[in-house]
């Protein structure tokens, strides 16, 4: 069915009018020749025109229907449906419901059954959709970087693995933590049919550390699983658990579960973060610690030996770095340890392995092996070794590879000397990359042979042990690609479906571990449905540890005097950068710095000062080795003085499609050069040592280029304290987020209230009529600001589910973004150690909305079920109402965003108007949403329940920080959250009433 | 003592005219063709102009965009410019109006073209708020005009719904009363003319004046009626766009003391652009008879007043945000003078109540050029107090979050340009093409009586 | 002598444009107001035969009325449910018949134009067979009542309030090619809304809501 495509009025000239309109005024025929005199050419003329007003005024749009031939079965045009399914976003497999609509998925949302990620998505999980009509994505496979046919690619592959074969050349298939168990069995019985074969594995956010230290300490190679929600003290020693840190959904999920405020006693985890960078996870703990990197390990080191002392264990090694601060620091942090035995989780990602081994020795003091991490049922959401990839590189620069495969990673891009890689894959007689697009390594390499989008295939998962996530297509391929294992069996010699290839396995492998199971076929069934199932799987490792791999000894790496030291870390949206063409990524603005389309230097406030560096200098990073590159400086509060921390993940190639992104116009600047790319790639700086890649380097320079560089920011101020010299007294903070620490909520569940914010319910004085009665519903939202992480899945899920457009870094950085939902992200305090709060933002949907009253045409005005109304089709543009919404969250439509990628518009939600040149819009609350869950609870005869209705922005939340509901209801959630004593208004004092409330931050501080 | 006698002994008009000399000299600028003056100030106008003709082009093709307004500032030069023109457009009908009840002899010179003033200025005004609209074809839903739409119409709770009738009102009366003051001039150059296109047109115009004695008094009792309506108007006008702020929850634009504050204010710069265009008209027109010290000096007077009180709105809105307690008021106000756009604060401080003060010493009053350049200066520092108003408080909202900066792009400033453009481009039509001084008033003050065979005849 | 030749001239050329005018006016209509409009489609489907002398139920071919936004237009399958076996009118049918009684020869198939349109659709041979060598076209029907991209219309909410079909389609039974009968401007809808509205139980709307967001979002 054609809806909401824009009308195209050109087609109606056949239709109607025509005829009506001379093909031009008599009065310019060559009759002029035999002399019309100037009355007869007027009066010609006036009657064309007449002819043409009136054909004018009569033309009508023609939309075409086009239906159906056949009538597929169980399908309603105008319909929406959902699959439940597996992210194929990253190793994680989170489980996710897309939402069909007329034949294309158009929206991904957490699956809330599933055991791991329990109903949240992350930013990246959200966006993948628009990756999917990514229209840069291969077709075809590609033989020398030209076009081909699948025959072409198989005979040519065929004849060379036949010879490879013959001669007993070594095949290696390089590719990242293979989720997949059907894959990882492919690849194995394909690697088979050669004398020598071997699957590689590595990721370019490596966590090999942890499992080497675990082989040492459990004498098995794994990931322990670690359960948040069961810890009552945390400890992150450099682990961003929370951003980016190998599954963030699944432990926010679990964090949140240790965080809620609803018990009597509250059951509220402390969370001590160590670390060297302001990250995500550190701007949410209790306490945080910024740590010179080369400390960490002291740091840890320190924890062990206290621990030790009173587990009266031998303690390992002598001595031990000078520690960074107070021994009583550590001996507090110990004590509350040592008290929450087995209740406690210590969690470490440093790339050295001595550090992950103490690690290990204290969570195994702790008894908290088996309580708080498993080792049982481990999770194999990171299996990459950077041993066995150290060994292939040796291999490929030795040219003893005979063919190499390349799948979900790309060497030449995440390792610091791709340039050799890149060099030695063209000595190797075959090689294939997987890659959906032309990414660095397919470029180098002789066959591209792309595989699915993950919502177009059949696939499998097996994120921990005895959860096995299924992948169903959400639609039939957009273009010519094949699913690896489909490729591989055909090289195999036994060509077969993807779909026969898991369904075998599952059969095989998966069947046999489900609880007794009437036949095979329900049990896949079900898992088809679900999209997950839990089955018992035997232990893979004991709970043993090995005491002799904790080495005596620990020094800590000595700082170079006035050198930096360098920490390589991803970004929440990018990441490792393997998402990094895709739009809604590199427009979200990052958590902590709010920066969008960028990679920069980030310094500490004193560090910057020192040498004399303003936010927008172009720096020159110069790591030993001679490794150089230059990135903007981004003064970051809260980092250690001694740290330059970069992003990695920017600087690929893809990016080179955003030069043409965002309105052009006189003085608009583009996002990209002209085959410039986003940011600039850092991963050069990493370092290989003894065994493991390092994301530090130690002995940097920062030296001063005297170029410029802006960064788009979408948060100018960062304090809610009034600047010092515009402060008046009595007004030095703005009481916009409140905050209490543990003890005095638990004395006043109402503490750390503000007396304008929380007015006795009677005792409102009003100048209004009291003109809004909601007979009905009265649709609410109440923010936990106790919840919120700041993490920013809402903000994409809001993008995609409301068609906001992109319109680029030039916009940004004139505060220009579009994002309905923005989180502000405030600092308190010192600036060497702030405190940080994070909120999200978006219209208040208040009661007396000052835009309202301000509208000249009544394109903004209150519903009777609460919802601030804007009326796109209405609105003029005279941005009144945006100038009265002392909230500022309504966003402009400035320019004709252009949407003139037809393949990406395929995204679009069709219950949605794609807004127009000079509109206002601003968050509707979903209000498509309620509309379909009234209509479709009237169709049923009953009344829309609790639950029926849930916004893009709660659907995606990890932390369950966004309860949206009706507040008429005494029963729903909603209206419960907003009687809480901890509920508070933005802005009270103005008596705006808003709908949407925020639950006060509880703080597990003294 | 003698100095206070002396400027009754100056006469309104030098050179003890006879009324004939004054139809000559007035209405020969009609007939001659116009000077190198005139092409030296015409020719520059209407390029600016055309600078801001191609500038709004631009912007109706690309969108509201190409401006330098943003999320937080929705607001920039559009609507300082249009409440900037407003506010000059005031001059014009105090001077004829409210003088001309109060019985000002000094105004018969000046004001035919303050009133010429006013039109265009409301013309230039009204522009602005046209071309802010993110969709300009449909300004007409700011009509009440009947549609298929249902129970959809207008918000007349919407100052700027206001707006649009306050103007719509004020420019028709303004309009009217200028051309009801034209009639008798019309028939002067009517009878004058030898151009058969010309006394065709101006016969039309004015409408068969005869000059005869019932039709003089009609005819001014219509002015003086619709001097009285036009008095009210020109309070209410821009009391009306004050409220396009005071009714607003934004600290800085929520005060009480606006519409008095706005109306003093634009009286002001109001006078200033009528000192300014009168001296530039002086010389480009030749009539430096006909305005003189006597016209000047009353009206520096009248600035040093409006000037006066200007200062004390400025000082009580301090106080007031000060005393009230209201922590964001306070900021508002603490943040306009030090924040940010602090320069732009002390200019509009220094132009509007520190320079006019130059007015009390007598002769700054009578040196002309030292009048113009002030007269000048006042209408930048006025700018500046709309653009103060309007974007330092946008600046620094609620939500330290949504701070942000505004930097206006080369289109708004050609618009700007353009509207001046606009401004001097249509008055110096006016000044070519209509008696520029109402001749019949004139010979009103000349101290010689009708009897002397003068007469518009 | 001049002036009156003008005058006539004048006259005359202003009595035409009047004319001019007052044809087109019939014609004449604000943008969007389709009121009337009566499209030709690509097959000629008379609704008068189908729901008005056959008695066909609208939900037999606009199924989604009761369950999506969109009534929906029949797929082509739909149709063969009747026309797999009618090709042509009785009439032709009967005609051909007897002709080849009268010539002594087999009964020819006889497929009326339109329905021939149907079956080159479904690529279907002169045996009611799938034929490989064509190839499947859609049809491209042209919507009638086509509501402006910024209004959301949805058919179940109306539905399942027992709004007849009629009140905003008109007889379509009577009508030979489909036709506008009623304007659909806002007002139009709204004065339905509105009586809707005044209809509360207990403070619950009993149908139609006024707010904006009904219908633009």
């Amino acid at each position: 069915m054609s809806e909401r495509k824009p009308k195209d009025y050109g087609k109606t000239r056949g239709v109607r009018g025509a005829g009506e309109v001379p093909a031009e005024p008599e009065g310019a025929s060559p009759e002029e020749g035999r002399g019309v005199s100037r009355r007869e050419f007027l009066a010609a003329a006036g009657f064309t025109l007449a002819g043409a007003v009136v054909a004018g005024c009569a033309r009508a749009p023609v939309e075409k229907a086009i239906p159906y031939l056949v009538q597929p079965e169980h399908i309603v045009p105008g319909r929406a449906y959902h699959y439940a399914s597996t992210c194929g976003g990253c190793a994680s497999s989170c489980g996710v419901v897309v939402k069909n609509r007329d034949g294309r998925p158009i929206k991904v949302e957490g699956n809330a059954e599933h055991p791991l990620s329990r109903g949240g998505l992350c930013a990246v999980g959200q966006a993948t959709v628009l990756g999917l009509y990514d229209s840069h994505r291969l077709a075809s496979p590609l033989a020398g970087g030209r076009e081909t046919t699948w025959a072409a690619v198989d005979r040519a592959v065929g004849e060379r693995l036949a010879a490879i074969r013959a001669e007993g050349g070594a095949v290696r298939f390089l590719s990242g933590t293979e989720a997949s168990p059907t894959a990882r069995a492919e690849i194995e019985r394909f690697l088979a049919g050669f004398a020598s074969g071997r699957h590689v594995e590595y990721d370019t956010l490596s966590s090999a550390a942890i499992l080497d230290a675990h082989e040492r300490t459990h004498g098995a190679r794994l990931l322990p699983r670690y359960h948040l929600d069961r810890s009552e003290v945390i400890v992150g020693v450099d682990a961003d658990f929370l951003g980016t840190w190998i599954s963030p959904v699944e432990y926010t999920a679990g964090y949140r579960a240790g965080r809620t405020l609803e018990g009597r006693p509250p059951r509220l985890s402390y969370h001590v973060q160590f670390e060297s960078r302001m990250s995500l996870t550190g701007s949410n703990a209790d306490v945080r610690y910024a740590v010179r990197p080369g400390d960490l390990g002291v740091v840890m080191d320190g924890l062990a030996r206290r621990l030790a002392a009173r587990a009266g264990v031998v303690v390992p090694g002598e001595g031990g770095g000078a520690e960074p601060f107070p021994a009583e620091t550590l001996d507090r942090l110990a004590e509350r340890l040592w008290r929450a035995r087995g209740r406690s989780l210590v969690l470490c990602g440093s790339q050295e392995i001595q550090t992950q081994l103490r690690c290990n020795f204290v969570n195994h003091l702790l008894g908290n092996y088996g309580a708080t991490l498993e080792v049982a049922r481990p999770s194999f959401q990171r299996r990459g070794s950077d041993r066995a990839l150290e060994e292939l590189q040796r291999e490929l620069n030795r040219g003893e590879v005979a063919a190499l495969f390349v799948r979900d990673v790309d060497p030449v891009y995440d390792l610091p000397d791709g340039e050799t890689w890149a060099r030695a894959m063209k000595e190797v007689a075959l090689t294939v990359s997987f890659a959906a697009s032309v990414d660095e390594t397919a470029s180098v390499s002789a066959y591209v042979c792309p595989d699915h989008h993950y919502l177009e295939a059949w696939r499998d998962a097996e994120p921990a042990a005895g959860v096995f996530g299924l992948t169903q297509p959400a639609l039939s391929p957009l273009g010519g690609t094949r699913a690896m294992i489909e490729s591989l069996a055909v090289w195999r010699g036994e060509a077969k479906a993807a779909y026969d290839l898991i369904r075998e396995h599952w059969e095989a492998r998966v069947y046999p571990l489900a609880v007794p199971e009437r036949t095979f076929r329900t049990f896949w069934e079900r898992a088809v449905h679900d999209g997950y199932v839990e089955v018992a799987t035997e232990a893979v490792a004991g709970g043993e540890f090995d005491m002799s791999a904790v080495r005596p000894g620990y020094e800590a790496p000595a700082a170079a005097e006035g050198a930096f030291a360098l920490v390589l870390y991803p970004k929440v949206a990018i990441v490792d950068g393997h998402h990094a063409s895709n739009p809604w990524l590199q427009e979200l603005p990052d958590p902590v710095t709010k920066a969008v389309w960028d990679n920069y230097a980030c310094l500490s406030p004193r560090a910057a000062a020192a040498q004399g560096l303003a936010e927008g200098d172009v720096v020159r990073v110069e790591a030993p080795g001679g490794t150089t590159a230059e990135f903007p400086v981004l003064v970051q509060p809260g980092q250690h003085d001694g740290v330059v921390a970069v992003a990695l993940g920017y600087g690929r190639r893809e990016t080179r499609r955003f030069a043409g992104i965002g309105p052009r116009w006189l003085e608009g600047r583009p996002t990209v050069e002209e085959g410039g790319v986003v940011g600039t790639r850092a991963a050069p700086f990493l370092a290989w040592e003894n065994g493991t890649r390092r994301y530090l380097r130690e002995g940097v320079k920062v030296v001063k280029t005297g170029k410029r560089h802006d960064l788009a920011i979408t948060q100018g101020h960062h304090s809610l304290s009034v600047p010092p010299e515009l402060a008046t007294p009595g007004a030095e903070t703005r009481p916009i987020v409140q905050e209490t620490t543990l003890p005095a909520f638990v004395g006043n569940p109402a503490a750390g209230g503000h007396p304008h914010h929380n007015p006795a319910p009677g005792s409102r004085e009003d100048l209004w009529p009291d003109d809004h009665k909601y007979p009905g519903h009265h649709w609410g939202i109440v923010v936990d600001l106790n919840a919120c992480t700041g993490c920013s899945a809402c903000v994409v899920s809001c993008q995609a589910e409301n068609n906001l457009p992109v319109v680029g870094k030039d916009e940004v950085r004139r505060s220009r973004e579009m994002h309905w939902l923005r989180i502000d992200r405030y600092y308190a305090g010192p600036e060497a150690a702030p405190t940080v709060v994070h909120q999200p933002m978006f219209c208040q949907h208040c009661d007396y909305a000052p835009c309202e009253t301000v509208c000249p045409v009544l394109a903004t005005v209150h519903s009777r079920e609460g919802l601030s109304e804007q009326v796109y089709n209405r609105c003029v543009g005279t941005r009144f109402c945006e100038a009265n919404c002392p909230y500022k969250v309504r966003r402009f439509n400035w320019f004709h965003y252009r949407r003139d990628d037809e393949r990406e518009n395929l995204v679009l939600n069709p219950d949605v108007v794609v807004r127009s040149r000079g509109v206002m819009e601003k968050c509707t609350f979903c209000v498509q949403r309620i509309q379909e869950a009234k209509i479709e609870a009237k169709r049923q005869g009953r009344a829309p329940e609790e639950g029926d209705i849930r916004t893009a922005c709660q659907q995606s939340c990890p932390a369950g920080a966004i309860v949206f509901g009706d507040l008429n209801d005494p029963r729903s959630r909603v209206s419960r959250l907003a009687a809480d004593p901890r509920r508070y208004d933005v802005l009270a004092e103005l008596n705006l009433r808003p709908s949407v409330g925020y639950l006060r931050l509880v703080r597990n501080t003294a | 003592m003698a100095e206070r006698a002396k400027p009754a002994a100056v006469p309104l008009v030098l050179g003890d005219k006879t009324p004939g000399q004054v139809t000559a000299d007035i209405t020969r600028a009609l007939e001659r063709r116009p000077g190198f003056l005139w092409w030296a100030a015409f020719v520059p106008s209407v390029a600016a102009l055309a600078v801001g003709v191609a500038a709004v082009v631009y912007l109706l093709r690309t969108g509201v965009g190409v401006w330098g307004i943003n999320t937080t500032v929705p607001w920039g030069f559009d609507i300082t410019n249009f409440v900037f023109w407003i506010g000059i457009g005031h001059a014009g009908t105090f001077i004829s109006a409210i003088l001309y009840l109060f019985r000002q002899k000094w105004r018969t010179s000046v004001n035919r073209s303050a009133e010429a003033m006013t039109i265009i200025a409301v013309t230039c005004a009204g522009i602005f708020p046209m071309i802010h609209m993110g969709r300009v074809w449909f300004f007409y839903w700011m009509f009440p005009y009947p549609n298929t739409r249902g129970p959809l119409w207008l918000n007349f709770e919407s100052p700027l719904v206001w707006d649009v009738f306050a103007i719509l009102t004020y420019f028709t009366v303004s309009l009217i009363f200028w051309y009801v003051g034209l009639i008798p001039d019309l028939a002067t150059v009517r009878d004058r003319t030898r151009s058969r296109v010309k006394r065709f047109l101006f016969g039309v115009f004015s409408l068969g004046w005869s000059g005869r004695f019932r039709v003089w008094h009609r005819y001014e009792t219509v002015y003086l009626l619709l001097a009285g309506l036009a008095t009210a108007l020109v309070i209410s006008v821009h009391t009306i766009v004050s409220w396009d702020f005071a009714t607003t929850v934004i600290p800085g634009w929520h005060t009480t003391i606006f519409p008095p504050y706005f109306v003093t204010g634009a009286i002001f710069s109001g006078m200033a652009m009528v000192l300014t265009l009168m001296l530039i008209a002086r010389k480009v027109m030749g009539l430096e008879a006909y305005i003189t010290r006597r016209h000047v000096d009353p009206m520096c007077k009248v600035v040093i007043v409006a000037s006066g009180l200007v200062a004390l709105a400025y000082v009580t809105e301090f106080f007031t945000a000060l005393y009230s307690g209201n922590p964001t008021e306070a900021f508002a106000f603490v943040n306009r003078a030090l924040g940010p756009l602090g320069w732009g604060f002390w200019i509009m401080v220094a132009c509007n109540v520190l320079i006019p003060q130059l007015f009390w010493i007598k002769k700054v009053r009578s040196t002309f050029l030292l009048v113009f350049v002030i007269s000048i200066l006042i209408n930048v520092g006025m700018w500046f107090e709309r653009f103060v108003i309007i974007v330092a408080t946008l600046q620094r909202g609620y939500l330290p979050s949504s701070w942000a900066t505004y930097v206006p792009t080369s289109v708004e400033i050609a618009t700007l340009v353009g509207s001046f453009g606009l401004f001097f481009t249509a008055f110096l039509l006016f000044a070519r093409f209509l008696p520029v001084i109402a001749i019949a008033e004139v010979k009103g003050v000349l101290g010689t009586s009708r009897a002397k065979g003068g007469g518009p005849r | 002598m001049v002036s009156r030749v003008v005058t006539v001239v004048l006259a005359v050329g202003l009595f035409f444009s009047l004319l001019i005018l007052a044809v087109g006016l019939a014609d004449l209509r604000i943008p969007d107001d389709q009121q009337g409009y009566e499209p030709a489609q690509p097959i000629a489907f008379s609704h008068r035969l189908h729901a008005g002398e056959l008695d066909i139920g609208c939900l037999f071919c606009h199924a989604g009325d009761e369950k999506s936004r969109y009534a929906g237009f029949p797929a082509a399958s739909t149709c063969m449910y009747c026309h797999a076996d009618v090709s042509a009118t009785f009439g032709a049918v009967r005609a051909e018949a007897e002709a080849a009684e009268a010539e002594g020869r087999a009964v020819r198939r006889i497929v009326s134009t339109e329905l021939e349109t149907l079956y080159e659709a479904l690529a279907l041979d002169e045996n009611m067979e799938r034929d490989p060598a064509k190839t499947l076209t859609p049809i491209a029907w042209v919507k009638v009542h086509d509501l402006p991209d910024y209004t959301y219309f949805d058919h179940r909410a109306h539905a399942s309030a027992g709004v007849t079909c009629a009140a905003c389609h008109g007889p379509i039974e009577t009508m030979e090619r489909v036709r506008q009968e009623e304007s659909l401007s806002m007002g139009w809808c709204v004065n339905c809304h509105r009586d809707g509205y005044q209809a509360e139980e207990n403070g619950k709307s009993a149908y139609a809501s006024v707010d904006c967001a009904t219908c633009h979002f």
